[in-house]
């Protein structure tokens, strides 16, 4: 598979200036039909309680918190889906999701770094780290890590 | 779920083929925008062209499907995961996993778990689960 790379549209030290910049936060509610939806996505049988299925740890700290793929995408100055990688998760559940319950969620860039690869090409790696809350209750936190390619 | 050591293998969750349909609902609920997922012609410029690119989320959700098969709905505590190649419609994937370790955490019975998600004999999803083990 051809990777696809962008012109470095940003330089090191403003990509170093993303750490520390903090989403708007906000809540965000699991409905019954998104889980069931969800839930089908990954082949698995339909819910039968009101436990919300894990990978619910990717769309809803991302669109709780107040930003989307796309707003990250611009963040990173990517140029395309194509030229973001995805790098890898670190999800820690605290207690399981429920359907019907509002999380408070807050979060923002931890990470982000410069490297090279051996055939030269640039890679630029951001992280971001979203916690949910149920009141005091620490419900999961998420740290996700994504690659940004750039060409010469 | 009989006792667990250490090295025992968790039963292995097939997704026989990875569905282009699930995908776009998976974007609808992701909100994303990017065409890679939906679009057969978005992929020509990687390569892929006539190909979908499956969601990562969904990647990881297989794996999430065979240790809840296991171990519980309940039971994930953490997921730490790396991608490797893209999975892509029409694939023939495989979750698989293994107890590394059992410990006493807080009060739980809990088993860390190399885990893999399996296309043919190249894994393209590596990492480690803890998994809450039944009282």
């Amino acid at each position: 598979m051809a990777e696809q790379r962008d012109k470095p549209s940003i330089t090191e030290s403003e990509l170093h200036g993303l750490v520390g910049h903090r989403f708007p936060g906000g809540s965000y509610r699991v409905e019954h039909w998104e889980n069931w939806l969800l839930t089908d996505c990954t082949g698995a049988p339909p819910p039968i309680d009101d436990v919300v299925h894990p990978i619910a740890l990717f769309h809803v700290p991302i669109q709780g918190v107040g930003t989307s793929i796309t707003e990250l995408f611009a963040l990173g100055r990517a140029g395309g889906a194509g030229s973001v990688g995805l790098l890898g998760y670190d999800w820690e559940y605290f207690a399981p999701l429920r359907e019907g319950v509002e999380y408070d969620i807050d979060g923002g860039i931890v990470e982000a770094e410069r490297t090279v690869t051996d055939e030269g090409a640039i890679h630029d790696r951001v992280a971001f780290q979203i916690d949910l809350r149920d009141g005091e209750a620490h419900v999961a936190r998420i740290t996700n890590r994504w690659v940004f390619r750039r060409s010469q | 779920m009989t006792t667990v050591s250490v090295g025992d293998e968790i039963p292995e969750w097939t997704m026989e083929f990875v569905d282009p349909a699930r995908m776009k609902t998976m974007a609808a609920i992701l909100r994303d925008p990017y065409p890679v997922h939906w679009d057969r012609e978005a992929n020509a410029a990687f390569g892929l062209a006539g190909r979908v690119i499956n969601q990562g989320p969904l990647n990881l959700g297989y794996i999430v499907n065979m240790l809840r098969a296991w171990a519980g709905p309940t039971c994930v505590r953490r997921l730490t995961v790396s991608y490797g190649r893209p999975v892509l419609d029409g694939d023939h994937v495989t979750a698989r996993g293994r107890v590394t370790a059992i410990d006493e955490r807080e009060g739980e019975r809990v088993a860390t778990c190399d885990i893999w998600l399996y296309r043919n004999e190249e894994p393209v999803v590596t990492g480690t689960a803890v998994v809450q083990l039944p009282a």
